[in-house]
């Protein structure tokens, strides 16, 4: 087909307004790396948006000194991989019960779950029974509330139903148990579910902040999140900033706070830059099974 | 004797029954304690919290602990009152009602604007890396993406500031940050710029489902692309529109389509900004787990869920009258 003017001038318009919204999407995350390896009060003075201009790792070598935030990024560490293992290995163990059709109760079970998916009880009565379970000011608080997520849960019934039914059939037939033909038959086949699941569990708990910071007191147990937090509500009030800046001024050339929050701010979101482009596929199935869902 | 035999014979059939019933209950009784173990986790963190919107009505008190929410004194709709007369009232509402009505106004058509535009794109490779990177964001967490908030907008060097100034669009830098003024179109703006590519994935789900015979038909009949755009592409995926549209109103007080009201409040509202950023959410938050006040926190949370679904059987209401099509 011939190319009208028209199709010219569409295609101009829309090559160029992707491309800008391409740069405003990831220009903010390369400002942040090239800020994270400039020195921190050269950094105040601005006029760096391409490439730092007094190049260091004093920042990264500070942050990784300092044992509050090396913690703080083990205890995100240990509640990604233990919230995910747990929360995946639950999900999938539930969902596996419930694919079955044969399953009794299989309609006062859907209910229940179906319920609890769209009613909740909102955050301070969650307070009160997590209070009551004496889950607070304990590490389980980050991975033991969430282990079951209900809507991954419906993903992974969906999933469950379409596996053929002979698979598990010769595997009873062996005298495999329920449980055995969990574990050997039906995950091994579930790569592609699990990696799904994985991703939203783990950047699920890798980002949360609000637990942290509310039902957890012990200074210990304090996630990267909530330290980078901690450090941005300071700064969003100008006149600290201000403070901070004629303090620091005065100082020799060493990392700041404003140049760490943005060092922290890049090992924040380096471990998800790095899962991914091997996830990528995988939520995009996540994201359209949901919204079919509803 | 007549009658006695049947009744024996009742008996036996439910005993049969009975037996019958614990064979195949045994026989999927792996089964049914993955199940139960779910209903536990279910119970202590989804049922236990719903039955503690109680609170709400009671004079509830932390030491109480669990069982306090059953065994507290009555305070009928005191709390509730209370909040109505709270001086932070209207302000509070008002906030929540503006944020929610922008983000429904200007955020929810960004993803199918961006997923058509990005349905135009002939070039397979463009198309991918900049649908790719688009919803990279929805996957940051709402603290970094204030920190980003805060690095760019600052007064001090800021790049938007930088940026404006040398354009010549403001002759001084905006206290985007700090002044009341600029906080709903911040919160508006950032939330776009988190949540928008993610939720186009949806929408090019639904324009590849678009017989592409459609276009070539149009095209023969002399149809521009824009005409193309405005007559098949739309229509063909309005049923989508409509369904995430109820999805979004049901979310109207959360943010809608994409959210984030609280994480906002929270992370970009400060002491300074508090009479425009302070809404439903984080006012009850702050009163429940900073002061101590559970009931009156639990009682505006539960004002909030009425409003929201109220709002989304509104929207099924409405949307099944004028298009036909409705979530349930």
């Amino acid at each position: 087909m011939k190319r009208t003017l028209e199709d010219n001038i569409v295609d101009g318009v829309n090559y160029f307004l992707l491309a800008i919204v391409f740069l405003v999407t990831l220009y903010p995350f390369y400002y942040l790396i090239i800020i994270s390896f400039n020195d921190g009060v050269d950094a105040t003075l601005g006029g760096i948006y391409f490439w730092p201009r007094e190049f260091t790792t004093i920042n990264y070598t500070t942050l990784i000194g300092d044992p509050k935030w090396i913690l703080a990024f083990f205890v995100s560490v240990l509640r990604t991989v233990v919230g995910v293992v747990l929360g995946v290995c639950c999900t999938c163990l539930v969902a596996y019960g419930l694919a079955k059709k044969h399953l009794m109760f299989k309609k006062t079970y859907f209910a229940l779950f179906i319920v609890g998916m769209y009613v909740s009880g909102g955050i301070i009565p969650l307070y009160v029974v997590l209070r009551g379970l004496h889950l607070l000011n304990s590490f389980w608080v980050y991975v033991i509330p969430g282990m079951l997520n209900i809507f991954l849960l419906f993903i992974a019934i969906s999933f469950f139903r379409e596996i053929p039914a002979e698979l598990e059939e010769s595997a009873k037939i062996d005298g495999a148990s329920d449980l055995k033909i969990f574990f050997s038959v039906v995950l091994p086949i579930s790569k592609p579910l699990l990696a799904t699941m994985a991703l939203f569990t783990g950047v699920g708990q890798w980002n949360a902040w609000l637990d942290s910071a509310y039902f957890v007191q012990n200074e210990s147990l304090r996630t990267l999140t909530y330290r980078m937090m901690e450090v941005i509500n300071k700064a969003n009030i100008p006149v600290d900033l201000q403070g901070q800046g004629a303090e620091l001024a005065a100082q020799a050339a060493q990392a700041t706070p404003y140049s760490l929050q943005i060092t922290a701010m890049v090992i924040s979101v380096i471990p998800i830059i790095c899962v991914y482009p091997f996830l990528q596929k995988y939520f995009v199935k996540g994201a359209t099974l949901g919204a079919v869902k509803g | 004797m007549k009658l006695k035999k049947v009744e024996d014979n009742s008996h036996i059939s439910i005993d049969i029954h009975k037996q019958q019933f614990w064979k195949r209950f045994k026989k999927q009784i792996y089964l049914q304690s993955f199940v139960f173990f779910g209903l536990i986790v279910l119970f202590f963190f989804q049922y236990l919290p719903m039955f503690g919107i109680l609170m709400a009505f009671k004079e509830y008190s932390i030491t109480d602990g669990i069982a306090g929410i059953l065994t507290s004194e009555w305070a009928g709709l005191k709390y509730f009152k209370q909040f109505f007369n709270a001086y932070q009232f209207e302000q509070i509402v008002t906030n929540t009602l503006a944020i929610s009505f922008l983000k429904l106004f200007f955020a929810f058509p960004v993803p199918i604007i961006l997923a058509i535009m990005l349905n135009e794109v002939r070039i397979s490779a463009v198309k991918r890396i900049v649908q790719t990177t688009s919803y990279f964001p929805h996957f940051i967490s709402w603290v970094v993406v204030a920190g980003l908030a805060s690095v760019f907008l600052s007064t001090e060097q800021g790049v938007i500031n930088n940026l404006l100034i040398s354009l010549g669009l403001a002759d001084k830098p905006i206290a985007f940050l700090s002044n009341p003024d600029h906080f709903w179109g911040l919160a508006v703006t950032t939330a776009m710029w988190k949540e928008a590519g993610w939720w186009t994935i949806i929408f090019l789900a639904a324009l590849s489902g678009i017989n592409p015979a459609l276009y070539e038909a149009a095209q023969i009949d002399g149809a521009g692309r824009i005409q193309r755009i405005w007559h098949i592409t739309l229509p063909s995926i309005k049923g989508t529109i409509v369904v995430v549209l109820i999805l979004a109103i049901g979310n109207l007080l959360g943010g809608g389509l994409v959210g984030s009201n609280f994480e906002q409040s929270f992370l970009l509202g400060n002491s300074v900004n508090s009479d425009k950023s302070e809404i439903l959410q984080t006012y009850a938050f702050k009163m429940g787990l900073a002061q101590g006040r559970y009931s009156y926190a639990t009682a505006i949370d539960l004002i909030q869920s009425i409003i929201s679904v109220t709002l989304i059987f509104g929207a099924n209401w409405l949307s099944k009258k004028v298009t036909k099509t409705g979530l349930f």
